[in-house]
Protein backbone atom coordinates (compact mmCIF):
# COMPACT_ATOMS: atom_id res chain seq x y z
CA UNK A 1 0.00 0.00 0.00
CA UNK A 2 1.37 3.41 -0.94
CA UNK A 3 1.84 6.10 1.66
CA UNK A 4 -0.63 8.99 1.64
CA UNK A 5 1.65 11.64 3.15
CA UNK A 6 4.51 11.83 0.65
CA UNK A 7 6.59 15.01 0.85
CA UNK A 8 9.80 14.95 -1.17
CA UNK A 9 13.17 16.66 -0.70
CA UNK A 10 12.31 18.84 -3.71
CA UNK A 11 8.96 19.94 -2.25
CA UNK A 12 10.64 20.67 1.09
CA UNK A 13 13.31 22.69 -0.65
CA UNK A 14 10.69 24.69 -2.54
CA UNK A 15 8.72 25.29 0.68
CA UNK A 16 11.86 26.58 2.40
CA UNK A 17 12.61 28.93 -0.50
CA UNK A 18 9.05 30.21 -0.89
CA UNK A 19 7.77 30.24 2.70
CA UNK A 20 10.33 29.67 5.41
CA UNK A 21 12.95 32.18 4.30
CA UNK A 22 10.34 34.94 4.07
CA UNK A 23 8.81 34.21 7.44
CA UNK A 24 12.25 34.13 9.05
CA UNK A 25 13.23 37.39 7.38
CA UNK A 26 10.45 39.06 9.31
CA UNK A 27 12.03 37.85 12.56
CA UNK A 28 15.02 40.10 11.92
CA UNK A 29 17.65 37.87 13.45
CA UNK A 30 21.29 38.82 13.07
CA UNK A 31 22.38 36.37 10.37
CA UNK A 32 20.36 36.15 7.20
CA UNK A 33 17.76 33.35 7.03
CA UNK A 34 19.65 31.87 4.10
CA UNK A 35 22.75 31.55 6.26
CA UNK A 36 20.94 29.71 9.04
CA UNK A 37 19.01 27.48 6.66
CA UNK A 38 22.20 26.58 4.84
CA UNK A 39 23.48 25.11 8.10
CA UNK A 40 20.27 23.09 8.48
CA UNK A 41 19.96 22.11 4.82
CA UNK A 42 20.64 18.44 5.53
CA UNK A 43 17.21 18.05 7.14
CA UNK A 44 15.00 16.19 4.67
CA UNK A 45 17.80 15.55 2.18
CA UNK A 46 16.24 12.07 1.91
CA UNK A 47 12.59 11.43 2.80
CA UNK A 48 11.22 7.91 3.04
CA UNK A 49 7.43 7.62 3.12
CA UNK A 50 5.66 4.46 4.29
CA UNK A 51 2.01 3.57 4.68
CA UNK A 52 2.56 1.62 7.88
CA UNK A 53 5.36 0.22 10.01
CA UNK A 54 6.06 -0.89 13.55
CA UNK A 55 8.25 2.00 14.70
CA UNK A 56 10.12 4.60 12.68
CA UNK A 57 13.00 4.59 15.22
CA UNK A 58 13.49 0.85 14.63
CA UNK A 59 13.31 1.43 10.88
CA UNK A 60 15.98 4.13 11.23
CA UNK A 61 18.34 1.76 13.08
CA UNK A 62 17.71 -0.95 10.51
CA UNK A 63 18.28 1.49 7.66
CA UNK A 64 21.60 2.74 9.08
CA UNK A 65 22.86 -0.79 9.73
CA UNK A 66 21.71 -2.14 6.39
CA UNK A 67 23.39 0.64 4.43
CA UNK A 68 26.65 0.30 6.30
CA UNK A 69 26.66 -3.47 5.90
CA UNK A 70 26.63 -2.99 2.16
CA UNK A 71 29.44 -0.45 2.28
CA UNK A 72 27.15 2.59 2.08
CA UNK A 73 26.41 5.35 4.53
CA UNK A 74 23.14 6.88 5.58
CA UNK A 75 22.53 10.49 4.59
CA UNK A 76 22.45 12.66 7.69
CA UNK A 77 19.09 14.43 7.70
CA UNK A 78 17.17 11.43 6.36
CA UNK A 79 13.51 11.55 7.41
CA UNK A 80 11.38 8.43 7.76
CA UNK A 81 7.62 8.98 7.78
CA UNK A 82 4.76 6.54 8.25
CA UNK A 83 1.02 7.16 7.94
CA UNK A 84 0.39 4.79 10.85
CA UNK A 85 2.56 3.07 13.42
CA UNK A 86 1.67 -0.33 14.79
CA UNK A 87 3.96 -0.59 17.82
CA UNK A 88 4.85 3.01 18.52
CA UNK A 89 6.09 3.82 21.98
CA UNK A 90 7.04 6.75 24.09
CA UNK A 91 9.76 6.90 26.72
CA UNK A 92 10.29 3.95 29.04
CA UNK A 93 7.66 1.34 28.15
CA UNK A 94 4.83 3.77 27.36
CA UNK A 95 2.69 3.15 24.33
CA UNK A 96 2.01 5.92 21.82
CA UNK A 97 -1.24 5.99 19.88
CA UNK A 98 -0.34 6.60 16.19
CA UNK A 99 -3.30 6.07 13.85
CA UNK A 100 -3.79 7.57 10.38
CA UNK A 101 -4.02 11.35 10.27
CA UNK A 102 -1.08 12.18 12.52
CA UNK A 103 2.50 13.05 11.68
CA UNK A 104 4.70 10.18 12.81
CA UNK A 105 8.34 9.94 11.93
CA UNK A 106 12.01 10.04 12.71
CA UNK A 107 14.86 12.30 11.65
CA UNK A 108 18.34 10.76 11.48
CA UNK A 109 21.25 13.06 12.27
CA UNK A 110 24.89 11.99 12.35
CA UNK A 111 26.41 12.99 15.67
CA UNK A 112 28.64 15.84 14.55
CA UNK A 113 27.70 18.09 17.47
CA UNK A 114 29.87 19.28 20.33
CA UNK A 115 28.63 18.46 23.86
CA UNK A 116 26.65 21.66 24.44
CA UNK A 117 24.75 21.44 21.14
CA UNK A 118 24.17 17.73 21.71
CA UNK A 119 22.65 18.48 25.11
CA UNK A 120 20.10 20.96 23.81
CA UNK A 121 19.39 19.13 20.53
CA UNK A 122 16.07 17.72 21.88
CA UNK A 123 14.76 21.29 22.26
CA UNK A 124 14.74 21.74 18.47
CA UNK A 125 11.77 19.37 18.11
CA UNK A 126 9.48 21.19 20.53
CA UNK A 127 10.43 24.57 19.13
CA UNK A 128 9.90 23.54 15.49
CA UNK A 129 6.56 21.91 16.25
CA UNK A 130 5.30 24.84 18.32
CA UNK A 131 6.33 27.28 15.59
CA UNK A 132 4.54 25.20 12.91
CA UNK A 133 1.39 24.90 15.01
CA UNK A 134 1.31 28.60 15.87
CA UNK A 135 1.83 29.47 12.20
CA UNK A 136 -1.56 27.87 11.53
CA UNK A 137 -3.26 30.00 14.16
CA UNK A 138 -3.00 27.89 17.32
CA UNK A 139 -1.33 30.76 19.14
CA UNK A 140 -1.82 29.31 22.60
CA UNK A 141 0.30 26.24 21.90
CA UNK A 142 3.28 26.18 24.25
CA UNK A 143 6.33 24.07 24.91
CA UNK A 144 6.57 22.31 28.25
CA UNK A 145 10.13 21.47 29.32
CA UNK A 146 11.84 19.60 27.73
CA UNK A 147 9.95 19.50 24.44
CA UNK A 148 6.31 18.47 24.84
CA UNK A 149 3.91 20.70 22.95
CA UNK A 150 0.65 21.38 24.79
CA UNK A 151 -2.49 23.29 23.96
CA UNK A 152 -4.77 24.19 26.86
CA UNK A 153 -2.98 21.67 29.04
CA UNK A 154 -3.53 18.83 26.58
CA UNK A 155 -0.72 17.14 24.75
CA UNK A 156 -0.51 17.90 21.07
CA UNK A 157 2.90 16.42 20.37
CA UNK A 158 5.57 14.32 22.00
CA UNK A 159 9.17 13.68 21.01
CA UNK A 160 11.78 11.12 21.76
CA UNK A 161 15.48 11.39 21.04
CA UNK A 162 17.58 8.26 21.10
CA UNK A 163 21.21 7.85 20.18
CA UNK A 164 22.37 4.90 18.14
CA UNK A 165 25.86 3.57 17.52
CA UNK A 166 26.24 1.62 14.35
CA UNK A 167 27.70 -1.78 15.26
CA UNK A 168 29.78 -1.99 12.08
CA UNK A 169 31.74 1.26 12.13
CA UNK A 170 30.88 2.64 15.55
CA UNK A 171 29.48 5.88 14.11
CA UNK A 172 26.98 7.63 16.36
CA UNK A 173 23.62 8.94 15.20
CA UNK A 174 20.78 10.81 16.85
CA UNK A 175 17.30 9.55 16.06
CA UNK A 176 14.78 12.33 16.62
CA UNK A 177 11.36 10.72 16.86
CA UNK A 178 8.27 12.88 16.45
CA UNK A 179 4.59 12.24 17.01
CA UNK A 180 2.20 15.12 16.31
CA UNK A 181 -1.57 14.77 16.51
CA UNK A 182 -2.87 16.47 13.36
CA UNK A 183 -6.11 15.01 11.98
CA UNK A 184 -6.33 11.99 14.29
CA UNK A 185 -9.26 13.06 16.43
CA UNK A 186 -10.11 9.81 18.17
CA UNK A 187 -8.02 8.93 21.18
CA UNK A 188 -8.21 5.90 23.47
CA UNK A 189 -10.31 6.57 26.58
CA UNK A 190 -7.21 6.85 28.73
CA UNK A 191 -5.91 9.73 26.58
CA UNK A 192 -9.20 11.47 25.82
CA UNK A 193 -8.72 14.20 28.40
CA UNK A 194 -4.97 14.57 28.11
CA UNK A 195 -4.42 14.55 24.33
CA UNK A 196 -5.61 16.87 21.59
CA UNK A 197 -5.19 17.13 17.83
CA UNK A 198 -4.46 20.20 15.73
CA UNK A 199 -7.68 19.75 13.73
CA UNK A 200 -9.70 19.82 16.96
CA UNK A 201 -7.96 23.04 17.94
CA UNK A 202 -8.51 24.68 14.57
CA UNK A 203 -12.02 23.27 14.11
CA UNK A 204 -11.35 21.55 10.78
CA UNK A 205 -8.98 19.25 8.93
CA UNK A 206 -5.39 20.29 8.41
CA UNK A 207 -3.41 19.68 5.22
CA UNK A 208 -1.01 17.03 6.55
CA UNK A 209 1.36 17.34 3.61
CA UNK A 210 1.73 21.10 4.07
CA UNK A 211 2.11 20.76 7.82
CA UNK A 212 4.84 18.16 7.33
CA UNK A 213 6.74 20.55 5.06
CA UNK A 214 6.32 23.37 7.56
CA UNK A 215 7.52 21.23 10.48
CA UNK A 216 10.54 19.91 8.57
CA UNK A 217 11.41 23.41 7.33
CA UNK A 218 11.34 24.64 10.93
CA UNK A 219 13.47 21.68 11.97
CA UNK A 220 15.95 22.71 9.27
CA UNK A 221 15.93 26.22 10.72
CA UNK A 222 16.43 25.14 14.33
CA UNK A 223 19.09 22.53 13.51
CA UNK A 224 20.72 25.26 11.45
CA UNK A 225 20.54 27.63 14.42
CA UNK A 226 22.22 25.00 16.58
CA UNK A 227 25.03 24.46 14.07
CA UNK A 228 25.43 28.21 13.45
CA UNK A 229 25.69 28.94 17.17
CA UNK A 230 28.21 26.15 17.52
CA UNK A 231 30.37 27.64 14.80
CA UNK A 232 30.15 31.09 16.40
CA UNK A 233 31.32 29.61 19.71
CA UNK A 234 34.20 27.84 18.00
CA UNK A 235 35.25 31.04 16.23
CA UNK A 236 35.17 32.91 19.53
CA UNK A 237 37.17 30.08 21.11
CA UNK A 238 34.53 29.75 23.80
CA UNK A 239 32.41 26.79 24.75
CA UNK A 240 31.16 28.45 27.91
CA UNK A 241 27.87 26.94 29.04
CA UNK A 242 27.08 30.07 31.03
CA UNK A 243 26.51 32.16 27.90
CA UNK A 244 23.07 32.58 26.42
CA UNK A 245 22.25 30.40 23.41
CA UNK A 246 20.10 31.38 20.39
CA UNK A 247 18.08 28.18 20.67
CA UNK A 248 17.42 28.62 24.39
CA UNK A 249 16.24 32.17 23.76
CA UNK A 250 13.80 30.93 21.12
CA UNK A 251 12.62 28.16 23.45
CA UNK A 252 11.89 30.72 26.17
CA UNK A 253 9.64 32.66 23.78
CA UNK A 254 7.53 29.58 23.11
CA UNK A 255 7.40 27.97 26.53
CA UNK A 256 5.08 28.57 29.46
CA UNK A 257 7.10 26.44 31.88
CA UNK A 258 8.90 29.21 33.77
CA UNK A 259 6.73 30.45 36.60
CA UNK A 260 4.57 27.32 36.77
CA UNK A 261 4.05 25.10 39.80
CA UNK A 262 4.97 21.59 38.75
CA UNK A 263 5.43 18.03 39.83
CA UNK A 264 8.85 16.76 38.83
CA UNK A 265 9.82 13.16 38.30
CA UNK A 266 12.33 11.18 36.37
CA UNK A 267 9.46 8.99 35.19
CA UNK A 268 6.54 11.23 36.09
CA UNK A 269 3.87 8.59 35.47
CA UNK A 270 5.48 5.87 37.56
CA UNK A 271 7.28 7.88 40.18
CA UNK A 272 6.53 11.58 40.69
CA UNK A 273 9.17 12.92 43.05
CA UNK A 274 8.45 16.42 44.29
CA UNK A 275 6.51 19.65 43.78
CA UNK A 276 8.28 22.89 43.00
CA UNK A 277 7.98 26.19 41.19
CA UNK A 278 10.01 26.65 38.01
CA UNK A 279 12.04 29.82 38.33
CA UNK A 280 14.27 29.65 35.28
CA UNK A 281 16.06 27.88 32.48
CA UNK A 282 19.83 27.81 32.44
CA UNK A 283 21.79 28.50 29.26
CA UNK A 284 22.46 24.76 29.00
CA UNK A 285 18.72 24.03 29.03
CA UNK A 286 18.62 22.80 32.63
CA UNK A 287 15.51 23.55 34.66
CA UNK A 288 15.87 25.67 37.80
CA UNK A 289 13.16 25.07 40.39
CA UNK A 290 12.43 26.30 43.88
CA UNK A 291 11.21 23.84 46.49
CA UNK A 292 8.76 24.68 49.25
CA UNK A 293 11.66 25.14 51.70
CA UNK A 294 13.07 27.90 49.48
CA UNK A 295 16.07 25.95 48.21
CA UNK A 296 16.81 25.78 44.52
CA UNK A 297 17.21 22.55 42.62
CA UNK A 298 18.55 22.13 39.08
CA UNK A 299 17.53 19.25 36.84
CA UNK A 300 19.04 18.33 33.48
CA UNK A 301 16.72 15.45 32.83
CA UNK A 302 13.27 14.28 33.77
CA UNK A 303 9.64 15.21 33.19
CA UNK A 304 7.09 17.70 34.46
CA UNK A 305 3.40 17.88 35.08
CA UNK A 306 1.83 21.28 35.56
CA UNK A 307 -0.22 21.85 38.73
CA UNK B 1 41.62 -10.74 40.87
CA UNK B 2 43.93 -13.07 42.76
CA UNK B 3 42.46 -16.09 44.55
CA UNK B 4 44.53 -15.05 47.55
CA UNK B 5 43.44 -11.89 49.32
CA UNK B 6 45.47 -10.62 52.23
CA UNK B 7 42.54 -9.50 54.37
CA UNK B 8 44.75 -8.47 57.26
CA UNK B 9 46.78 -6.16 55.02
CA UNK B 10 43.68 -4.59 53.49
CA UNK B 11 41.90 -4.10 56.81
CA UNK B 12 45.12 -2.94 58.44
CA UNK B 13 45.45 -0.21 55.83
CA UNK B 14 41.98 1.12 56.55
CA UNK B 15 42.47 0.67 60.31
CA UNK B 16 45.63 2.74 60.37
CA UNK B 17 44.13 5.48 58.22
CA UNK B 18 40.32 5.17 58.04
CA UNK B 19 39.90 8.16 55.73
CA UNK B 20 39.42 8.88 52.09
CA UNK B 21 41.42 11.80 50.73
CA UNK B 22 39.34 13.61 48.14
CA UNK B 23 41.27 15.96 45.88
CA UNK B 24 39.24 18.91 44.59
CA UNK B 25 40.40 20.28 41.26
CA UNK B 26 39.47 23.30 39.14
CA UNK B 27 36.42 22.43 37.05
CA UNK B 28 37.57 24.79 34.33
CA UNK B 29 40.06 27.58 33.83
CA UNK B 30 39.52 30.67 35.94
CA UNK B 31 40.61 32.87 38.82
CA UNK B 32 40.39 31.27 42.26
CA UNK B 33 39.13 32.69 45.53
CA UNK B 34 39.12 30.24 48.43
CA UNK B 35 36.29 30.19 50.96
CA UNK B 36 37.91 27.72 53.38
CA UNK B 37 41.13 27.25 55.30
CA UNK B 38 43.09 24.19 56.37
CA UNK B 39 41.38 22.44 59.29
CA UNK B 40 37.89 23.68 58.45
CA UNK B 41 35.08 21.15 58.67
CA UNK B 42 32.93 20.97 55.54
CA UNK B 43 29.52 19.40 54.97
CA UNK B 44 28.21 17.45 52.01
CA UNK B 45 24.87 18.26 50.29
CA UNK B 46 21.78 17.62 52.41
CA UNK B 47 18.01 17.44 52.05
CA UNK B 48 15.68 14.81 50.64
CA UNK B 49 16.88 15.53 47.10
CA UNK B 50 20.38 16.52 48.17
CA UNK B 51 19.36 19.96 47.01
CA UNK B 52 20.87 21.89 49.94
CA UNK B 53 24.38 22.64 48.79
CA UNK B 54 27.44 21.50 50.65
CA UNK B 55 29.87 23.94 52.28
CA UNK B 56 31.35 26.57 49.94
CA UNK B 57 34.94 25.66 48.97
CA UNK B 58 36.01 28.29 46.45
CA UNK B 59 34.82 30.65 43.75
CA UNK B 60 36.14 30.35 40.23
CA UNK B 61 35.66 33.21 37.78
CA UNK B 62 35.96 32.89 34.02
CA UNK B 63 34.93 35.53 31.51
CA UNK B 64 33.08 37.46 34.25
CA UNK B 65 31.08 34.35 35.15
CA UNK B 66 31.52 33.65 38.84
CA UNK B 67 30.82 30.13 40.02
CA UNK B 68 30.73 28.91 43.60
CA UNK B 69 32.02 25.38 44.03
CA UNK B 70 30.68 23.52 47.05
CA UNK B 71 31.68 20.35 48.86
CA UNK B 72 30.25 17.07 47.58
CA UNK B 73 31.67 15.14 50.55
CA UNK B 74 31.92 15.86 54.24
CA UNK B 75 35.18 15.96 56.18
CA UNK B 76 38.02 18.23 57.15
CA UNK B 77 40.14 20.34 54.84
CA UNK B 78 43.53 18.65 55.05
CA UNK B 79 45.38 20.87 52.60
CA UNK B 80 44.77 24.05 50.61
CA UNK B 81 47.03 25.46 47.91
CA UNK B 82 46.83 28.96 49.33
CA UNK B 83 49.50 30.13 46.90
CA UNK B 84 46.80 29.95 44.20
CA UNK B 85 44.55 32.49 45.93
CA UNK B 86 43.60 35.15 43.38
CA UNK B 87 45.55 33.33 40.67
CA UNK B 88 44.38 32.07 37.28
CA UNK B 89 44.45 28.28 37.14
CA UNK B 90 44.00 25.72 34.38
CA UNK B 91 41.20 23.17 34.36
CA UNK B 92 42.13 20.13 36.44
CA UNK B 93 44.59 21.98 38.71
CA UNK B 94 44.43 20.49 42.22
CA UNK B 95 43.23 23.12 44.68
CA UNK B 96 42.56 21.40 47.99
CA UNK B 97 42.02 18.06 49.69
CA UNK B 98 39.16 16.96 51.94
CA UNK B 99 39.87 14.23 54.49
CA UNK B 100 36.67 12.24 54.62
CA UNK B 101 36.08 9.80 57.53
CA UNK B 102 34.99 6.43 56.15
CA UNK B 103 31.97 4.52 57.40
CA UNK B 104 31.98 0.73 57.47
CA UNK B 105 29.77 0.60 54.38
CA UNK B 106 32.13 2.96 52.58
CA UNK B 107 35.12 0.81 53.56
CA UNK B 108 33.45 -2.24 52.03
CA UNK B 109 32.63 -0.25 48.90
CA UNK B 110 36.13 1.13 48.78
CA UNK B 111 37.68 -2.34 49.00
CA UNK B 112 35.25 -3.67 46.43
CA UNK B 113 36.13 -0.83 44.09
CA UNK B 114 39.70 -2.09 44.20
CA UNK B 115 38.72 -5.60 43.18
CA UNK B 116 35.74 -5.05 40.86
CA UNK B 117 35.86 -3.76 37.31
CA UNK B 118 34.27 -0.31 37.53
CA UNK B 119 32.31 0.86 34.50
CA UNK B 120 32.32 4.68 34.45
CA UNK B 121 29.63 7.22 33.51
CA UNK B 122 30.51 8.79 30.13
CA UNK B 123 28.79 12.12 30.94
CA UNK B 124 27.12 13.81 33.88
CA UNK B 125 23.58 12.53 33.39
CA UNK B 126 20.92 10.25 34.80
CA UNK B 127 21.15 6.54 34.18
CA UNK B 128 18.83 3.56 34.22
CA UNK B 129 19.16 -0.06 33.17
CA UNK B 130 17.90 -0.90 29.70
CA UNK B 131 14.45 -2.46 29.79
CA UNK B 132 15.78 -5.91 28.92
CA UNK B 133 18.48 -5.85 31.61
CA UNK B 134 16.06 -4.41 34.17
CA UNK B 135 13.52 -7.17 33.60
CA UNK B 136 16.24 -9.85 33.81
CA UNK B 137 17.55 -8.35 37.06
CA UNK B 138 14.02 -8.30 38.49
CA UNK B 139 13.43 -11.92 37.52
CA UNK B 140 16.74 -13.51 38.47
CA UNK B 141 18.83 -10.92 40.32
CA UNK B 142 21.92 -9.13 39.09
CA UNK B 143 24.27 -11.91 40.18
CA UNK B 144 22.60 -14.34 37.76
CA UNK B 145 23.11 -11.98 34.87
CA UNK B 146 26.34 -12.21 32.89
CA UNK B 147 27.24 -9.16 30.83
CA UNK B 148 29.92 -9.01 28.18
CA UNK B 149 31.55 -6.28 26.06
CA UNK B 150 29.16 -4.80 23.52
CA UNK B 151 26.02 -5.51 25.54
CA UNK B 152 23.57 -2.61 25.76
CA UNK B 153 23.17 -2.44 29.51
CA UNK B 154 22.36 1.10 30.58
CA UNK B 155 20.50 4.08 29.16
CA UNK B 156 21.95 7.52 29.72
CA UNK B 157 19.31 10.23 29.86
CA UNK B 158 20.13 13.90 29.42
CA UNK B 159 17.56 16.51 28.43
CA UNK B 160 15.19 13.76 27.23
CA UNK B 161 17.85 12.33 24.94
CA UNK B 162 18.25 8.65 25.72
CA UNK B 163 21.55 7.10 24.75
CA UNK B 164 22.23 3.39 25.06
CA UNK B 165 25.51 2.69 26.82
CA UNK B 166 27.38 -0.37 25.64
CA UNK B 167 29.40 -2.29 28.18
CA UNK B 168 33.12 -2.30 27.46
CA UNK B 169 34.76 -4.05 30.40
CA UNK B 170 35.54 -7.62 31.26
CA UNK B 171 32.67 -10.14 31.15
CA UNK B 172 31.06 -10.91 34.47
CA UNK B 173 28.12 -10.34 36.77
CA UNK B 174 26.91 -6.99 38.03
CA UNK B 175 27.92 -7.06 41.66
CA UNK B 176 27.45 -3.42 42.66
CA UNK B 177 25.17 -0.74 41.27
CA UNK B 178 26.32 2.81 42.04
CA UNK B 179 23.48 4.77 40.45
CA UNK B 180 19.82 5.28 41.26
CA UNK B 181 17.24 6.12 38.59
CA UNK B 182 16.58 9.83 38.75
CA UNK B 183 19.83 10.80 40.47
CA UNK B 184 22.54 12.47 38.40
CA UNK B 185 25.93 10.78 38.19
CA UNK B 186 29.06 12.83 37.48
CA UNK B 187 31.21 11.99 34.49
CA UNK B 188 33.79 9.33 35.35
CA UNK B 189 32.02 8.10 38.47
CA UNK B 190 31.35 4.34 38.47
CA UNK B 191 27.93 3.15 37.35
CA UNK B 192 28.38 -0.54 38.08
CA UNK B 193 31.02 -2.84 39.55
CA UNK B 194 31.45 -6.07 37.62
CA UNK B 195 33.03 -9.29 38.82
CA UNK B 196 33.95 -12.43 36.90
CA UNK B 197 31.36 -15.02 37.94
CA UNK B 198 33.97 -17.47 39.23
CA UNK B 199 35.34 -14.79 41.55
CA UNK B 200 32.06 -13.93 43.23
CA UNK B 201 32.86 -16.05 46.27
CA UNK B 202 35.97 -13.94 46.89
CA UNK B 203 33.90 -10.78 46.87
CA UNK B 204 31.53 -12.30 49.40
CA UNK B 205 34.54 -13.20 51.53
CA UNK B 206 35.67 -9.56 51.50
CA UNK B 207 32.28 -8.34 52.65
CA UNK B 208 31.92 -10.98 55.37
CA UNK B 209 35.43 -10.40 56.67
CA UNK B 210 35.11 -6.63 56.80
CA UNK B 211 31.76 -6.84 58.53
CA UNK B 212 33.14 -9.28 61.09
CA UNK B 213 36.46 -7.59 61.78
CA UNK B 214 35.84 -3.92 61.29
CA UNK B 215 34.19 -3.18 64.59
CA UNK B 216 36.93 -5.04 66.43
CA UNK B 217 39.66 -3.16 64.60
CA UNK B 218 38.34 0.36 64.75
CA UNK B 219 37.58 2.49 67.73
CA UNK B 220 33.76 2.78 67.58
CA UNK B 221 33.95 6.35 68.80
CA UNK B 222 35.99 7.24 65.76
CA UNK B 223 33.67 6.10 63.05
CA UNK B 224 30.05 6.53 62.30
CA UNK B 225 28.26 3.25 61.65
CA UNK B 226 27.63 2.73 57.92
Amino acid sequence: MAAINCPTPASLSAYIRQQEINSRRRQALLPSPETILRYGAIVGSVIQCHASMARTMDQARHHISELEQTGGSVASGTVILADTLIRSKGRFARTWHAPAGGLWGCLILADTFLPRARTILPLTLGIACCEAVRALGADQACVRWVNDVLFGGQKLAGFLVESFRNPHHGEDFHLLGFGININNNCFPDILENSAISLSRILGGPVNLHDFTLSFLAKMAWNIGLLAYAEQQELERGSDCNEESHLLIEQWKKLSDTVGRRVVYGYDIQQKPLYEARVIGIRPDGALVMQLADGHEIIEHSGELQYL
Amino acid sequence: MSEEIDFDAILGKYHSDPYDYVDICATHTGRISFRIAEGDVVNSPRGEWLHILGSPLFEITRERNQKLVTAKTNGTISSVRTELEGQFVEAGEKLLTIRHPLKKKEVIESILKEVLYLFPAPERAKYFFSLDIQSRIEKKGASALIIKPGDEIIIMSLMKRDTPIYYSGEAGVIHSVYFSPGVSVDQGQPLIGVCASDKLHLIQKVITRVKADWDKLVDPAHLEEG
